[in-house]
């Protein structure tokens, strides 16, 4: 045996075997070119061992030289490759280091094949048979070819390449990294060097090893990539715990969770979340199809939601309760929140989303505004109720002067010769008279309406003189002198008509069984009107009762307080929660005189607080 | 002419309803006057005015109800009928019992409301001719001097003339004079027509004897 053959042989073999192992690797995922540079340079290795064997065991300077031109294009295939690898796995900052060497690397292969019979040397003279691991192995001499030296300096420039990367390795905390890969890379350039000036230049007796240098660059890089399976493998773990953990933490809270990768349009979705959104276990879920799932009143606000996160609002946070309707027609309050996730060029590329369900606290809010507004009605058909018999006298007047009229008409037709104009007038009342009896009944089919709140720029005189307008007959009977006494002054309130209303109705009408319970001479009911501070308006309600005892000022707002047989004890109560909902207050205070002031305040309308 | 006539004066503060009402009464052939209101009335209309009132129950200020107790307290007691909006069972059995004429709802049926007119102002017709007959008989009664009256309470105590000269401690003669100035005065021609007149004036001698002596 001899231990040339042997070495060269066994360093082309492990090259082939790293080749083998590395470039499917890269077939299957053509990102890892980290693999692919690997895969390469083995190759160039290996093809390497073989020239420098060949020119090893030349016996004439033609197959010298043959041997050592054909080894310039392995070489190319290495520098290249270890570059190639050096940049994408190091990262190094100056990518124009590594243009440049694979720039002089490709300018010495052109000159190989152009310039003299190889890079090396001009022409080959001879061989000189040296004795080499227990073998004779032939080193070319011949004229030195000056051209060597661009191939030297993309050598040199390689190791300072090779340098450069393993300080930025170094810096970026990976050390072993920049030892192990950065020091070969170096050890390689620097001994690839000075072996081809003494070999070539000063005509020293030696083969050629580059090879074996190679192989050690090669085995350095192999050792880096095998520690990247291992702490992919340790990392898959660490991320297979970490999501069994976030599914725990999501089971345990019902979270529903999906991820959008907008690039690819493509989304995942946990089983929670088919469950909540009601999609079916079989096929795919796209995002169109879980929009579909979304009740149709909020698709729109959904997609509007998710449309402002992705421009980058609040950090790309979205938060949205929503409706989904599931096949039974059940429909099912969801609340969501998420982020949309950039690049670093700022493009939205993935949605991460999670959604719990919140249908019972929603409805119970529902059925709370709900009772609500119930009490509230209820309150009002009460105290519409304690008006029934005045606001029957107050529609049959009309209807009566319009049955009158009618007769008369009736009569006035008969004749001969009617009156014309009198059949005219006639008409024109009974018109007037419809009008009358309709706006009573509008009047009161307002406040009987059951109603949804909402707040809106109210004419203070407006919803008093409607409610005066009710009271004024059932006052009359009762010998209650009504007096509206509001100011032109007063600006507009925010508030709901129909509960104002029922407000006012509750404080006139408990005023009237104040008065009657007084049994004084003097029996009349002041409304007025005053800006309070800067932002409110004041109403009261002055009657000439007995006042209320000076204990009871407060606990009159209580429920199921009454002082009347027929009263539900709820009136000021709804009242007061109805003012405090408009953001005011209600009160009682006594006056001076004898008798007492409801009052409360109420937000002037927005556009009038800054005249 | 200024002798008055059966008039239906309507009384309502609702002048919408006060028109209609005039207008269906005067088509109906009623003569009409109306009033805003209770006040309005007592002050306007004539004190012996004749037919009947028709008033609103509830009317702010004087109701209904205060200007029927007004009406009773003077000579001329016109018949009043009540309309209301809405009937209410309290204040229709307070005007009833007050002597209303009727009580109705603004929306009663015309021929009801026609109706309860002709028969209040017939009755007041009726009333007034008994008020005036009465006061006829009481002038021709006030006519008699008070020696005539004490003749005359005897007379209609049914005593012969011997008797009420002896009581009277005047002649017999003097007493025929007087019942014959009686009997001229009072225009009658027999003491049981003069005793029929005497009831019917409620004259304040008569005597309180049984009836057929």
């Amino acid at each position: 045996m001899n231990g040339v053959t042997v070495v060269w042989t066994l360093v082309a073999g492990v090259s082939v075997t790293l080749a083998f192992v590395h470039f499917p690797v890269w077939l299957r995922r053509r990102g890892a070119w980290s693999s692919f540079f690997l895969s390469s340079m083995a190759t160039g290795t290996a093809a390497l061992a073989f020239c420098e064997l060949a020119m090893m065991q030349a016996r004439t300077p033609e197959a010298y030289a043959t041997a050592l031109r054909t080894a310039h294009i392995p070489v190319w295939i290495t520098t290249v490759s270890m570059v190639g690898f050096m940049q994408t796995f190091l990262r190094p900052r100056h990518l124009w280091l590594a243009w440049a060497v694979v720039g002089l690397r490709t300018l010495s292969l052109l000159l190989n094949f152009t310039v003299g019979q190889s890079l090396n040397l001009g022409t080959v003279t001879g061989v000189h048979l040296v004795p080499f691991l227990g073998e004779t192995v032939a080193v070319g001499k011949g004229t030195f070819n000056p051209w060597m030296v661009v191939g030297n300096t993309g050598v040199v420039l390689l190791g300072l390449f090779a340098a450069e990367a393993a300080v930025g390795a170094w810096r970026a905390g990976h050390r072993g990294t920049a030892i192990r890969v950065g020091g070969a890379a170096v050890f390689f350039a620097l001994a690839g060097v000075s072996q081809s000036v003494l070999v070539f230049g000063l005509g020293l007796d030696f083969p050629t090893t580059i090879s074996l240098f190679s192989l050690g660059v090669l085995l350095a890089m192999a050792y880096e990539l095998s520690c990247d399976v291992t702490r992919a493998t340790q990392l898959t773990g660490d991320l297979r715990e970490s999501e069994q953990r976030m599914t725990m933490a999501a089971e345990a809270a019902n979270l529903g969770i999906w991820v959008r990768d907008l690039v690819r349009d493509d989304i995942w979705v946990s089983a929670r979340l088919r469950e909540l959104m009601s999609l079916s276990g079989d096929g795919p879920a796209t995002f169109e199809r879980l929009l579909r799932a979304i009740h149709p009143d909020d698709q729109a606000p959904v997609r509007q939601a998710l449309a402002r996160a992705a421009t980058g609002v609040h950090g790309g946070q979205f938060r949205i309760e929503y409706r989904t309707l599931s096949p039974d027609g059940a429909v099912r309050w969801l609340a969501a929140q998420g982020r949309v996730e950039f690049d670093a060029a700022g493009r939205a590329v993935r949605t991460r989303g999670a959604c719990s369900d919140v249908t019972a606290s929603r409805l119970a809010e529902g059925e709370m505004q709900r009772l609500r507004e119930e009490l509230a009605h209820v309150g009002r058909v009460s105290a519409l109720g304690q008006l029934a018999s005045a606001l029957a006298h107050e529609i049959n007047q009309p209807l009566g002067a319009i049955l009158r009229n009618a007769e008369a008409a009736e009569l006035l037709l008969r004749l001969p010769d009617p009156d014309v104009d009198e059949v005219r007038a006639i008409v024109d009342d009974i018109l007037a008279d419809d009008q009358r009896a309709g706006a009573v009944i509008d009047r009161m089919r307002a406040l009987l309406r059951r109603h949804e709140f909402a707040m809106v720029p109210l004419s203070v005189h407006d919803f008093v003189g409607d409610v005066a307008a009710l009271v004024r007959t059932d006052a009359s009977a009762r010998h209650v002198q009504l007096v509206v006494d509001l100011g032109h002054d007063v600006p507009p309130v925010l508030g709901d008509r129909v509960h104002l209303q029922q407000v006012l109705l509750n404080l006139l009408s408990n005023a009237m069984d104040a008065i009657d319970e007084a049994r004084r001479s003097v029996r009349n009911i002041v409304v007025s009107a005053a800006r309070d501070g800067a932002g409110f308006v004041q109403i009261a309600v002055a009657d000439t009762g007995p006042g209320i005892p000076a204990d009871r000022l407060e606990s009159i707002f209580g429920s199921f307080v009454t002082t009347k047989p027929s009263g539900m004890g709820m009136g000021l109560s709804i009242s007061r929660s109805l003012i405090e909902t408009h953001g005011g207050r209600l009160w009682a205070e006594n006056q001076a005189s004898g008798g007492a002031s409801l009052r409360f305040t109420l937000a002037i309308a927005a556009k009038e607080k800054t005249p | 002419m200024t002798e008055t006539r059966p008039t239906v004066h309507v009384v309502d503060d609702d002048a919408s309803f006060l028109a209609a009402a005039s207008r269906l009464l005067s088509a109906s052939g009623f003569h009409v006057k109306t009033f805003t209101g209770a006040a309005e009335f007592l002050a306007r209309a004539d004190a012996d005015a004749e037919g009947c009132v028709v008033a609103d129950l509830h009317m702010p200020g004087l109701s209904g109800l205060d200007l029927q107790q007004a009406l009773a307290g003077t000579r001329n007691p016109i018949p009043i009928l009540f309309l209301t909006g809405h009937a209410d069972v309290a204040s229709s059995v307070r005007a009833m019992r007050r002597g209303a004429e009727d009580f109705l709802e603004k929306r009663a049926p015309k021929e009801a409301l026609l109706e309860a007119i002709e028969r209040a102002i017939a009755r007041d017709g009726v009333a007034r001719a008994a008020r005036r007959r009465q006061r006829d008989l009481q002038d021709r009664f006030d006519k008699l001097s008070a020696r005539e009256m004490e003749v005359l309470a005897h007379v209609l105590r049914g005593q012969l003339n011997k008797q009420i000269a002896s009581d009277l401690d005047i002649s017999e003669r003097t007493v025929k004079l007087h019942r014959a100035s009686i009997m001229t005065k009072v225009g009658v021609r027999s003491v049981p027509a003069l005793t029929l007149v005497a009831r019917e004036a409620a004259v304040s001698a008569l005597p309180d004897c049984p009836k057929g002596q």
